[in-house]
């Protein structure tokens, strides 16, 4: 419990908030590499989410490179690309997109095969071009689980952000290593606290956005099957995300 | 539990294979059941022939450890290792709470981390201080081996000639613009940070922490212009590779550093120290700077089959 | 590779340690999940604090948890139990969010129908809602499988023996031949324990096969939650 205080006091201690080491300044390079990761990583996720979930196509070979991504080694990876590049953003950035396509992906193909087949089918009836039934139905119905994907990267993204100090950059994990190197647990824990402290808000605002993004409709989940055997998919909606954001 | 035993094939024959296989036998099953992590009560090392030894995380501590490790695995000790084990501020407490029982150290780095205002630089002075500086801590060393490897301070030729480089001290006019590489611990070891300002006048650098002590990532900085000086050890071959100057020390602010078997007391034994002191004595800093060098060549032979190598070599397997 | 053949023991041995190091906290994240998702599924209190719970839990950086576990258990500095409980915890973080969609993907009129039928709370657990519950559980005990075997490798960077060794070994000695021995041999784990996992599933819930379709579904939109 001491440890704990004392990591406290480190976190609530002014002078250890400003600086080129402090508290501020790292974090802003945590959420730099941790907001230039997602963002390519959604650029190439959830495209290729949507459209693997929209034509049917190639699913399987998404599932099987994803899946093999998930259990690639983020460490061996990073110290892989560095003997190639040298230190650098470059290679931490590659590896966090790594880490954070699967889940994203993940997300938007199964948001899309969650939507029921007869939706769709309506959609189509009515004149809707395949355009318009994927922006004007499917992605609004999988919004759901498209957030819990993008949730949950970037929850990892945050988490493993922390091995930047290993490797010559900054970020919220320095305090960590330095705790660890100097065996110095206070830092480690403030370090720790940090991380998680930044995890929970990054996801309380994600949460906020969901709720703004999502259409009422959906999130309240009235868009369950009408086909009541159709059980398990459906229930599911709003509950991948790791906060509950649907109770 | 689990850990694995290894034998090592000594050259006098089955026989002894024999016997020592049936020991590992042995051991490996009073391990299972005396070893559990969670005990606490297993702290002290029930058993005084096995022997962890742990190594820090960069290929020379390891296959010094696997040097010593072998030397005691062809007498009838049962040998696990624990390589990687971080910074120092990591292993002197596992060696303390029995996580491991041994590691190669280096005397005075040693010495400066258990007494931080310890003024002894050479070697001789370093290894008569230590006994009283390990006696608290529960700790012994062995005979330290000729074989000196110790931090430097190293910049590329083209940026020595650049700045009239020769000694560390040189580098005080310019400390503003240039940026220093080293391991975290740098900032609080002695030698790192208050050294360079108390003993050289340099201060208002730059530090960049990159935790490959000396590795490839602190070279390829260094090549690249990305930090201008970097604290890389002295039987690091890619000094000499990348014909990095090594910035000299008049003022001997860098102590000593001999190649010395630090254990927990409660594993010590003069039987031990008979074994360990002779290989000690075998070990010269061309050697050890040898080993690095195979270490790192094409074939990149394992930390292990260069010690057999080595101690083949020697006489003592 | 010439460097794999000479110094396979090395690999192989390391690759048991990985096996072994990585199994246990698949087994616990299993075995622990089944309480408290059942526990998350009956109430609405408990699954908003064990879920928010987990989600804390599971932003923990692992190098962090693996150094701070020490100061928490009494362990001592360089056990691999650190790392063991440290991974048993991102299991569980995981398992037991899985658990619970798991327990609620179960069809309420089926659970209705074997109370009607006079199964008792315990045996319809165990009969009816366990086994049905079982796709959904499988989908997310093999993302934690496969996070494990992968996550496992960080605990070298404290000096607990993993294939991650050849990372931190492989790096020094500016080897990437190592290097990606050490990640083939963590996918092959990773792969090995992931078919076996598939395998065992088939086996205990063969119905699963007659509707590939909705299993695969299912198992991906668990997969989001990893």
């Amino acid at each position: 419990m001491n440890l704990f205080l004392d990591a406290l006091n480190f976190l609530f201690d002014p002078a250890n908030l400003a600086g080129s080491n402090g508290i501020l300044s790292r974090l802003v390079d945590h959420l730099w590499y941790t907001g230039l990761s997602m963002a390519v990583a959604v650029v190439i996720g959830i495209p290729l989410g949507l459209l693997v979930g929209h034509t049917g196509r190639g699913r399987n070979a998404v599932v099987a490179v994803s899946s093999a991504a998930r259990a690639l080694p983020t460490l061996g990876l990073i110290f892989l690309i560095i003997l190639y590049t040298g230190l650098g953003v470059g290679p931490l950035i590659v590896v966090l997109v790594i880490l954070a396509v699967p889940p994203l992906l993940a997300g938007a193909y199964s948001g899309l095969e969650a939507v029921n087949r007869q939706t769709i089918d309506a959609a189509r009836a009515i004149g809707m071009t395949e355009w318009q039934i994927l922006l004007k139905v499917e992605m609004p119905l999988a919004m759901p689980l498209i957030f819990g994907g993008i949730r949950s990267a970037t929850l990892q993204v945050i988490a493993t952000a922390t091995i930047a100090g290993y490797v010559g950059l900054t970020g919220l994990g320095r305090f960590l290593i330095e705790g660890l190197a100097l065996r110095d647990y206070k830092l480690a824990l403030a370090g720790a606290i940090l991380v998680i402290a930044l995890a929970l808000c990054v996801d309380a605002i994600l949460a906020l956005a969901q709720r703004l993004v999502v259409p009422h409709g959906v999130a309240r989940g009235l868009t369950r099957h009408t086909d009541e055997s159709a059980a398990p998919t459906p229930r599911q909606h709003g509950r991948v995300s790791p906060a509950p954001s649907n109770p | 539990m689990f850990t694995q035993h290894r034998t090592f094939t000594p050259r006098r024959g089955r026989l002894v294979l024999g016997a020592a296989l049936a020991l590992s036998v042995t051991a490996a099953l009073a391990g299972c059941s005396s070893s559990d992590p969670l005990d606490p009560g297993s702290a002290a090392p029930a058993d005084p022939t096995t022997i962890t030894i742990g190594s820090q995380g960069f290929a020379e501590s390891e296959i010094l450890a696997q040097i010593y490790g072998q030397v005691l695995a062809a007498n009838g000790y049962t040998v696990d290792y624990n390589p990687g084990i971080g910074s120092r501020e990591a292993f002197v407490p596992g060696l303390k709470d029995g996580s491991i029982d041994m590691i190669p150290e280096y005397s005075g780095n040693l010495l400066q981390f258990l007494d931080p205002s310890a003024s002894a630089s050479s070697s001789e002075d370093i290894e008569a201080a230590l006994p009283a500086a390990l006696e608290p801590e529960g700790l012994t060393v062995l005979d330290a081996a000729p074989a000196e490897d110790a931090d430097s301070l190293v910049v590329t030729p083209e940026f020595a000639a650049a700045n009239n480089l020769v000694t560390i001290a040189d580098l005080a006019p310019i400390a503003s613009t240039i940026t220093l590489g080293a391991n975290t611990e740098f900032q609080t070891r002695p030698y790192g940070q208050s050294g360079l300002e108390s003993v050289y006048g340099v201060t208002g650098y730059t530090f960049k922490a990159i935790d490959d002590f000396g590795g490839p990532g602190t070279l390829s900085d260094l090549l690249a212009g990305n930090i201008q000086v970097a604290d890389i050890y002295t039987t690091t071959p890619s000094i000499k590779q990348n014909n990095l100057v090594i910035l000299e020390d008049p003022e001997n602010l860098i102590a000593a550093q001999n190649v010395v078997p630090l254990l927990n007391t409660s594993v010590y034994s003069d039987e031990l120290a008979a074994l360990l002191n002779p290989v000690s004595a075998k070990l010269t800093t061309e050697g050890v700077l040898d080993l690095n060098e195979k270490s790192n060549s094409d074939a990149k032979p394992s930390p292990e089959k260069l010690a057999t190598e080595w101690l083949t070599t020697n006489g003592f397997l | 590779m010439v460097w794999l053949w000479d110094n396979l023991d090395l690999v192989l041995r390391l690759t048991a340690d990985h096996v072994r190091l990585s199994i246990i906290p698949i087994v616990v994240g299993f075995i622990v999940c089944i309480p408290f998702g059942w526990l998350a599924n009956r109430y609405t209190v408990a699954r908003t604090i064990l879920l928010t719970l987990g989600g804390v839990l599971f932003s923990i950086p692992s190098l962090a948890l693996f150094v701070t576990l020490p100061a928490l258990l009494g362990t001592r500095i360089l056990d691999e139990a650190n790392v063991v409980v440290a991974l048993c915890v991102y299991a569980i973080a995981v398992m037991v969010r899985g658990a619970a969609d798991a327990f609620s993907s179960v069809s309420r009129d089926v659970i209705s129908s074997s109370t009607a039928v006079g199964f008792s709370a315990v045996s319809r657990f165990w009969t009816v809602e366990f086994p049905l519950a079982g796709p959904v559980l499988l989908a997310s005990l093999r993302v934690v499988s496969v996070s494990t075997v992968s996550l496992l490798s960080v605990g070298s960077l404290i000096g607990v023996q993993s294939l991650g060794y050849l990372f931190i070994n492989g790096y020094q000695r500016d080897f990437p031949g190592e290097i990606l021995i050490g990640i083939a041999f963590t996918v092959i784990v990773a792969v090995v324990f992931d078919t076996i996992l598939v395998l065992v599933g088939r086996l205990l819930m063969p119905w699963t096969r007659a509707t590939p379709r909705r299993r695969s579904v299912t198992s991906a939109s668990a997969a989001v939650t990893a």
